[in-house]
């Protein structure tokens, strides 16, 4: 206010000044002044006036004038008004002295000042108010009725004299009436008018005088004059584009852009209110920037904000308001809103929530991100009560999730959520800059991925670069002054960027600028210096060749005109073809224009590539060369002369003979490269050397006349004849020689036959052989090979049929001539002992080790007989049968029997009445068949409680497999006679491989086997419950020895089916005395194997084979049966009875269950 | 005035702090090979390769014809090549005035790394006769000026490598 006022008394000062220049003209304010017209008797002095004018003027520069104004009688409205002169002066609210006409003495030129009561005398009042629009055109005066008017619009007319103050000054004079220009008003209804007055821009600081003239119901109003500069009075246009936002701090920021052609410096004058639920204030600020931050801003609330302008320095008017703006805040406040940043970055957001009408403490307030992950209470800082602060630390790039670009910031209390968030949108900047420099060193192509970016939309993206004078800086960074470069998307990708021409050894320091709405990041900067990045021009003029005489490859090439620098090279070779399989070679003397590499194939066709880079290792390699290709020459003499043979045409009696030589051609390996004819040169005793040539041909024909002939065949190529070379001599007396004894051709298969020979000792030395075949039956070519001489076996490789024959010559050759050959027609055959080889080789161990362990068994076995037999020995002297044998020194078991055998003779049995307690006790059945066979011979237990007087009765495991099929069957017998001597009989059977036999033999129901397992049949139940109720035993001896043996063969289950019929035909009291059955079993049939089967256990019993069994008697005594008929005899076609010997006596009258099914007592 | 000792100052400051970094050894071969990379290039114009040493032509007094040895020369001397050969219009011109421009900068610092920094040196008045000599013989202007510089380039050369004064 004190610069205001100042500055309007200033004003007023130059006002004063002014209008005392201009006869006290009243000088226009900047803001409005009035006008007032008040009726008035006395005519003042209009001198200084122009003409027309009435004024009174004084020299205190009070401004006034007297108009003469004359009213019709028929002016409703101002009829107030008499018929009388009008006083008018301006004034405003500043300076309320209005020079009141007065009654002083005329002449005085002195108008008295009246208060402000004179207003409210009858008259006219306007306000007024002049000023310049903003583009400098027009000088715009306005006035409206400060009371209603009393004019109407029809009849008010408003007219505005001016008049330049140049004009005034160059007239020296005060204006003249004719020197005013003069402007019709536009007038309106309401009584408002506006002047418009032209102001030339260039006389915008001159003074424009001015008075007005209003004419109104006939009576006229003049004003007194006006003085005003233009340039004091210019009024801009409002402010434009009132803007407001919560700024990142939280404040609210009112901003607007100045009206546009404003010549000078402007201020502001804003007004803003805010409407709050806890507050109403409005506030009034002058501020020169173009924005306002207001603080502590509050959530939900609203703020409506207005400003306008003013020039800033010297008078001036305010323009209009604008238009107000409202803005409204949100229940949370976010500040800053939106973030962008780089990854790596720290980012901090701000929030106040308004949860209802509650501001949120601070200290409630937690942060979740994308309302999945709560962050941790650690990065939260309380900034004051209601705000709260969260800092994310080393920011990782945002993982678009689906068209959401940004992670979405909460502020939350406790569990409540706003739905609003801020935004936060984190871009990995890292952006790798790739430069290279072309060969010719004019253009540096820089390469940038903007992939990272792609996610951000609404951002674009330029290369920015600074280049330094020489060189980079260790740490390059981002300089401000810079300039873009442009860039075009390639096909792959990424951004390309050239620049040409370059500064050679400047550093361009370079990153990506990322322009968003949010703001722009910068990539990290990188410094390229184009020399360090030179990718040069591949090696020129690169040349191959394979270097005569000396073998190697030699490859050489000029280097590129760039750069400069010492230069490293690389070649890549290989054999020329759609795959080259490439071998590389390192030059790194920069100053060599070739190289050479040995290579292996020396007439081959080899393709050269190279490269080169700065020895430095700056920059990179070139990009390999155009290949060039070697040619394929004569390299040196060839290796070796060709291997040839001779086919001999003519009478083989005959001293002369056509020899032809045969040679194959040589290969580029040998030839090196090329042949171009072959020299076949000859020696002989007589005619010495000659030589022939040959051409291109691969044979020649000469006569062979002398006893000894040699020839050589030599290779020529462009460089010379072949150094080794092979020599074949014709001799008469060698062709006789013969080394080779035998000759054998062994075909492998169609394509393969192996040949091999046996060679006798010879004092010739031996050079190698020659291996002649063909075909015999058809008239195909001789073919051969040349063998080394320790050779003994050779695959050839042909093709053979082999349904034809063949011939093959095996010829030794020697250092004297060529030997005899040895020839053979066809193929050797092979023994089928030899076809099968390798059977044999496998079945032999087999059979081998299958003996081996038989073997073993029969040893076991023998070792167990032996000790069954000769530890429970009988007692000689109680054993009929057992006299004259020598228990204690048995040879075999065959022994013992064939010992008695010739001991005792047949007759009529006379057995001496023996007690003889016959228990036999099967404990346990074999369960298995397996069980049973692991032993050749087994016996069923014997007791013999009083050896003195027990017999040998070996048991026979024929049994075994019916008390195996019947399980755990125990066959038991009741031991009545316990203390009384007792025989155990039992069979002693082999137990042998005899199921075949024994079904050869058709004897299917007539075998102890069948015999054994009656345990299909009904006797089963019966023989379960005591087996002596069976009553029926099975005695049998066979010979497996005796070729006429009978071997007998007894279905024990049909005979114990005999028997159970028999049975029944027995007295009951004779059960309490058993018989001992002494069996005899006629012999049926031979039995080749001298084996016997049975039928269902398998199990083999061998008979002794001094058992001749010529008869079988069974003999019963007083205690026992005969019950002959119980025995089938089967299909035997006679039915003999063979004793056995000794025989076996019945039991004592003791009655002794025997429960063994069979006993076989073995005697003679 | 009062700008040219800062300048220089500035000026020496700048070329220190990088012979702080850069071996001047390394100044010095980056200089020779820049010279042979410009002279490999005024070989590489195609019209240059054909053009006779034996003729002299003549109203090509500005173009500087013998070479001065010490460092400021051979700075002012590349500078009034660098002033002509901008001028011409060959298409390798620009770049071998950007190559003389990094070749003053690295004499200036090898100056430097001698005791003896040199003013910055601005276009040369003596070029008044380059836009008459332009208009009226543009080939002969540029095969004259190519041909005194890859001559004073070479000299240079051999200076360098004998050990330049200041």
């Amino acid at each position: 206010m004190i610069c205001q006022t100042f500055y309007v008394a200033l004003l007023h000062c130059e006002f004063l000044y002014a209008i005392a220049a201009l006869n006290l003209a009243y000088p226009v304010t900047p803001w409005r002044f009035k006008l007032s017209c008040l009726p008035s008797n006395k005519t003042d002095d209009y001198s200084f006036l122009p003409t027309g004018i009435s004024n009174t003027s004084n020299s205190s520069g009070e401004n006034e004038a007297v108009v003469e104004a004359r009213f019709n009688s028929s002016g409703a409205d101002s009829a107030n008004l008499s018929e009388a002169a009008f006083h008018c002066c301006f004034w405003s609210e500043q300076d309320k002295n209005c020079p009141a006409h007065g009654d002083g003495t005329e002449g005085e030129g002195f108008v008295p000042t009246v208060g402000s009561s004179v207003f409210q005398r009858p008259g006219v009042n306007w306000n007024i108010q002049c000023w310049v629009k903003v583009d400098l055109k027009l000088l715009i005066c306005s006035g409206q009725p400060l009371l209603q008017s009393p004019f109407t619009n029809s009849d008010l007319r408003v007219h505005l004299f001016y008049v330049l103050s140049e004009v005034v000054e160059d007239s020296h004079l005060a204006p003249q009436e004719g020197s005013f220009e003069i402007v019709q008003c536009n007038c309106s209804f309401e009584g408002r008018w506006e002047c418009r007055v032209p102001t030339p821009a260039a006389q915008l600081s001159s003074t424009l005088l001015m008075y007005l003239k209003i004419t109104a119901a006939g009576v006229t109003f003049q004003s007194p004059p006006m003085s005003v500069q233009p340039v004091n009075v210019v009024k801009p246009d409002p402010p434009l584009d009132l803007h407001m936002e919560i700024t990142e701090d939280g404040n609210l920021n009112i901003s607007w852009h100045s009206p546009a052609l404003v010549p000078f410096p402007l201020q502001y004058q804003v007004k803003y209110s805010e409407n709050s639920t806890a507050a109403l204030r409005e506030v009034d600020e002058m501020v020169s920037a173009t924005a306002l931050l207001v603080d502590n801003v509050l959530p939900g609330s609203s703020y409506e904000a207005q400003v306008r302008v003013k020039r800033l320095d010297g008078p001036g008017v305010w323009s209009d308001w604008s238009a107000p703006r409202v803005f409204t805040t949100q229940d949370v406040i976010y500040f800053p809103p939106k973030v962008l940043t780089s990854a790596g970055s720290n980012v901090s957001f701000h929030c106040i929530y308004k949860n209802g009408n509650t501001i949120v403490s601070s200290k409630e307030i937690v942060w979740w991100v994308n309302l999945a992950e709560e962050i941790p209470p650690s990065q939260y800082d309380v900034v004051s009560d209601h705000v709260s602060k969260v800092t994310f630390l080393n920011l990782k790039a945002t993982k678009p999730r689906d068209e959401f670009t940004y992670d979405a910031v909460y502020c939350c209390q406790e569990h409540q959520c706003h739905h609003r968030y801020a935004e936060l949108y984190v871009v990995d900047v890292n952006i790798n800059i790739s430069c290279e420099t072309d060969g010719h060193l004019t253009k540096m192509t820089c390469r940038w991925s903007a992939n990272p970016m792609q996610s951000l939309v609404g951002s674009s993206w330029q290369l920015r670069y600074h280049r330094s004078t020489l060189y980079c800086s260790d740490s390059p960074s981002i300089y401000p002054v810079s300039a873009p470069k442009d860039c075009h998307l390639q096909r792959d990708g990424f951004y390309e960027c050239i620049f040409q021409p370059i500064f050679l050894l400047s550093g361009y320091t370079m990153w990506i600028r990322i322009n968003h709405p949010l703001g722009s990041l910068d990539s990290p900067p990188t410094c390229v210096l184009p020399d360090s990045v030179v990718k040069p021009l591949p090696p020129s003029s690169v040349k191959a060749e394979i270097t005569a005489n000396i073998g190697l490859l030699k490859i050489s090439w000029e280097k590129p005109v760039f750069p400069e620098n010492k230069l490293q090279f690389q070649i890549r070779y290989g054999l020329s073809g759609k795959e080259i399989q490439w071998k590389k070679h390192e030059v790194d003397d920069a100053k060599s224009k070739s190289a050479s590499v040995p290579v292996q194939d020396l007439c081959a066709v080899y393709a050269v590539q190279m490269r080169c880079r700065r020895l430095d290792g700056m920059g990179y390699w070139s990009n390999w060369s155009s290949p060039a290709y070697t040619a394929v020459t004569d390299v040196k003499v060839p290796v070796r002369g060709p291997e040839f043979w001779r086919r001999i045409n003519g009478d083989v009696t005959k001293r002369e003979r056509n020899i032809t030589l045969l040679w194959r051609p040589l290969m580029k390996n040998d030839s090196l490269c090329s042949v171009r004819r072959y020299v076949v040169k000859h020696w002989t005793s007589h005619n010495g050397t000659w030589s022939e040539d040959a051409g291109n041909q691969t044979q020649l024909t000469f006569l062979w006349m002398e006893q000894a002939h040699t020839v050589t065949v030599l290779a020529i190529n462009s460089i010379g004849a072949s150094l080794e070379n092979f020599n074949l001599t014709f001799s008469w007396p060698m062709s006789e020689v013969n080394i080779v004894q035998s000759l054998g051709a062994y075909p492998l298969n169609s394509s393969c036959v192996i040949l091999s020979w046996i060679l006798s000792a010879s004092d010739y030395s031996l050079m190698y052989f020659i291996i002649e075949w063909k075909n015999l039956d058809e008239d195909d070519e001789i073919k051969w090979l040349r063998i080394p001489s320790n050779v003994k076996k050779y695959y050839i490789h042909d093709y053979f049929i082999p349904i034809e024959k063949y011939q093959f010559s095996l010829y030794p050759v020697f250092s004297e001539g060529v030997g005899k050959p040895k020839v053979i027609n066809g193929f050797t055959k092979v023994d089928e002992k030899h076809q099968n080889d390798a059977g044999l080789y496998v079945i032999v161990p087999i059979i081998i080790s299958s003996s081996v362990l038989l073997l073993g068994t029969l040893l076991i076995s023998h070792q167990r007989m032996k000790k069954l037999f000769w530890e429970d020995v009988p007692n000689p002297k109680n054993c009929s049968w057992a006299q004259g044998l020598n228990f204690q020194k048995p040879e075999t078991f065959e022994h013992l029997f064939t010992k008695h055998t010739g001991s005792v003779t047949f007759g009529p049995l006379l057995l001496e009445p023996e007690t003889i307690s016959e228990d036999i006790s099967v404990d346990t059945a074999w369960k298995t068949k397996e069980d049973v066979e692991p032993a050749t011979l087994v016996s069923l237990l014997v007791t013999v409680p009083d050896p003195e007087k027990g017999s040998v009765c070996a048991s026979d495991r024929c049994d075994s497999p019916p008390f195996s099929d019947r399980g755990s069957t125990e066959v038991s017998w009741e031991d009545e006679s316990l203390g009384q001597p007792s025989v155990k009989y039992a069979t002693l059977v082999s137990n042998s491989k005899s199921s075949e036999a024994g079904e050869e033999q058709g004897l299917p129901d007539f075998s102890i086997g069948k015999g054994c397992s009656s345990g299909n049949s009904p006797l089963k139940d019966s023989f379960s419950n005591s087996s002596w109720e069976i009553e029926t035993e099975a005695v049998f001896i066979l010979s497996d020895q005796q070729p006429d043996m009978i071997s007998p063969h007894l279905s024990f289950s049909e005979g114990l089916d005999e028997l159970l019929e028999l049975e029944g035909n027995f007295p009951e009291e004779n059960q309490s005395e058993k018989s001992v059955y002494y069996l005899g079993v006629t012999s049926v049939k031979k039995r080749e194997s001298g084996v016997f089967l049975t039928e269902e256990s398998g199990v083999l019993c061998s008979f002794p084979p001094h058992c001749l069994f010529a008869d079988i008697r069974i003999l019963q005594d007083s205690c026992s049966h005969l019950v002959e008929k119980n025995f089938n005899l089967g299909t035997s076609g006679t039915k003999a009875f063979v004793s056995y010997m000794p025989q076996f006596q019945t039991c004592s009258t003791q009655t002794h269950k025997i429960m063994e099914n069979k006993m076989c007592d073995l005697t003679v | 005035m009062r700008c040219g000792p800062l300048c220089q100052f500035l000026w020496l400051w700048l070329c220190l702090s990088y012979i702080q970094a850069v071996p001047i050894q390394k100044v010095q071969d980056d200089a020779k090979t820049l010279v042979k990379t410009i002279i490999s290039r005024i070989n590489d114009i195609s019209h240059m390769q054909s053009v006779s040493s034996k003729h002299k032509v003549s109203g090509f007094d500005f173009i500087p014809r013998n070479p001065d040895l010490s460092f400021l020369k051979m700075d002012k001397t590349l500078a009034v090549y660098q002033e002509i050969i901008i001028n011409l219009s060959s298409r390798n011109t620009g770049q071998i005035s950007n190559d003389l421009e990094n070749l003053r900068n690295l004499i200036r610092m090898l100056a430097s790394s001698k005791g003896c920094p040199l003013p910055y040196t601005r276009g040369p008045e003596a070029l008044r006769n380059l836009d008459g000599a332009l208009k009226e013989s543009v080939y002969s202007t540029e095969v004259v000026a190519l041909s005194r510089l890859q001559r004073f380039l070479k000299e240079m050369l051999r200076q360098l490598d004998l050990g330049t004064m200041c």
